[in-house]
């Protein structure tokens, strides 16, 4: 089952010094254009945490924040400002653990030419009445 | 140079957190999350929490606020900075973990190997809460291109 597609605004440069701030990561490479340069970059990168960030914002848009036990996510190619990502979703599966019922999901975030970001796998607990979208 | 495999086991001193309302906002503002659960008391009361909840990827905040940031991470693993990539990361919630909470995080490093040339770390912290439950184990791979 696919679930809701989420569209997310161009990323800026201005968006990753707040998310630095933010969360604390003062890599660089993130914010600073010689840094990145001289790591061989064309520009700074968008944090991983940040595109993760989106997927976990969708899941939780999907389900009950209170819900979600799992979330593995690989980052996959680099971001850079000037993207607009949007985050795909999927219901793949569902298990039994402890007398309890997950639903697993499937979470990919990529951009407007397709190109993977980040794919990764999510574990909701199965509510009876409050389903999902 | 030092065996990466010699990383495994090495361990970071414990820090502690307080969860703060403003910290969350701020957070999931730069995200560009506007889920209400984050910026309305009474959303994230509806939605069944005792106070504003953290997003699923606050973790981050508490493990770069409180414990080892970028800079001290780098020196603690002896790495290139300029080569350094976030991999993976994976989160196992067994608990709320919402504002007004204080708690303790403590990084260990799992794995550490050499792939295909370049340096795997596999870093785990687990959190726990003032009455010393787990809430939350959190493991990032960290690569060091050659």
């Amino acid at each position: 089952m696919d679930l809701q597609v989420i569209q997310k605004s161009k990323i800026t440069h201005s968006q990753l010094v707040k998310y630095a701030g933010a969360s604390g990561d003062f890599n660089p490479i993130h914010t600073v254009y010689p840094v990145a340069k001289k790591a061989g970059l064309p520009d700074t990168i968008a944090h991983g945490m940040l595109v993760m960030g989106f997927a976990g914002e969708a899941i939780a848009k999907w389900f009950p924040r209170k819900n979600l036990r799992k979330f593995d996510v690989r980052f996959t190619n680099m971001t850079f400002p000037g993207e607009r990502l949007s985050i795909y979703g999927k219901i793949v599966d569902e298990i039994e653990r402890n007398g309890e019922n997950f639903l697993v999901g499937e979470v990919m975030v990529k951009n407007e030419q397709d190109d993977m970001k980040l794919k990764g796998i999510f574990e909701v607990k199965k509510e009876l009445e409050l389903s999902y979208q | 140079m030092i065996e990466v495999k010699e990383k495994i086991g090495m361990t970071f001193e414990e820090f502690t957190f307080t969860i703060e309302r403003g910290k969350i906002r701020e957070f999931a503002k730069a995200i560009g999350d506007d889920n209400p659960i984050y910026y309305d008391i009474e959303a994230a009361k509806k939605a069944g929490f005792r106070d504003i909840p953290i997003p699923p990827t606050f973790p981050t905040v508490i493990e770069m606020w409180a414990g080892a940031d970028f800079d001290q991470l780098i020196q603690l693993l002896n790495l290139n900075p300029l080569k350094v990539l976030h991999g993976e990361q994976k989160y196992e919630y067994f608990g709320d973990i919402c504002a007004g909470d204080e708690i303790t995080g403590r990084t260990t490093v799992i794995n550490a190997e050499n792939k295909k040339e370049m340096n795997f770390i596999t870093l785990q912290t687990n959190y726990k809460n003032k009455d010393g439950q787990t809430v939350l184990v959190a493991q990032s791979v960290v690569i060091e291109k050659q």
